[in-house]
């Protein structure tokens, strides 16, 4: 079986991009910068589905190359 | 018959059908699994951050309350103070009169504990008599004493001759 890092990677990235959005917008909320504090809430919420997504795709990536063999 | 499963006398318990081989042991699709869930609450974590700040964008902290008069002009001489409740009927606040047209108005509940504080007209400060904290008139910062934080303070207006309250100032950091 071929290792496939892709997901694993993907994660990864989101997770940092989740620390690191976390971080501004508790800044932005104590600037009382309230639009970019909801700028930062819809981009860690919208990267939940996303982190999803991945997990799907590369757990059904691993199953179809059982299949095949 | 020789059956490999079988449980020693010794063993005859009831764990004896609980496999822990690699139960520690995290594979790939273990560790996606963890990440998604971290991503799931950091999305989660962001929701009363984000609450939070349409409610200011909404403006409902910094509402105006219904105007509520004080006192007549005529009935304040400049230096004096009078008390009255804003904007509800547990909030004891004070008017003071620093000049010809300056109105100050805080809510004079101390910020160390609560103890009403009062304007002493000879020494032109507010003073908390339980434990000698003083703000300042013109803005509401504390200058001496235990209290750290400055009393709200409420804006006033003036119509008709009379003061009227308007709104409570939000607290700023």
């Amino acid at each position: 079986m071929k290792r496939s890092y892709v997901g694993v990677i993907g994660l990864s990235v989101i997770l940092l991009a989740n620390i690191i959005f976390t971080q501004l917008m508790v800044h932005q909320f104590f600037f009382q910068n309230y639009d970019a504090v909801l700028l930062y809430m819809a981009s860690n919420i919208i990267l939940f589905p996303v982190a999803i997504l991945i997990y799907k795709k590369e757990r059904d990536k691993g199953e179809s190359g059982y299949a095949k063999k | 018959m020789k059956d490999k499963k079988s449980i020693p006398a010794k063993d005859d318990n009831y764990t004896h059908n609980i496999s822990r081989n690699n139960e520690r042991s995290l594979d790939r699709r273990g560790f996606m699994k963890t990440m998604v869930g971290a991503a799931g609450m950091f999305a989660v974590a962001s929701l009363p951050w984000g609450t939070i700040a349409a409610k200011e964008l909404m403006g409902l902290s910094d509402k105006e309350y219904p105007h509520q008069k004080i006192v007549d002009v005529k009935d304040i001489a400049i230096g004096d103070s009078v008390e009255f409740h804003f904007p509800s009927e547990n909030d004891s606040a004070v008017l003071i009169r620093l000049s010809q047209d300056k109105y100050v108005a805080y809510q004079n509940a101390c910020t160390h504990l609560r103890c009403p504080v009062y304007w002493v007209k000879e020494e032109k400060e507010m003073i908390c008599p339980c434990h000698h904290g003083k703000f300042d008139v013109v803005t509401g910062a504390p200058t001496a004493g235990p209290p750290r934080r400055p009393l709200p303070e409420i804006i006033v207006q003036v119509d008709n001759e009379s003061v009227y309250a308007v709104r409570v100032k939000r607290y700023e950091a």
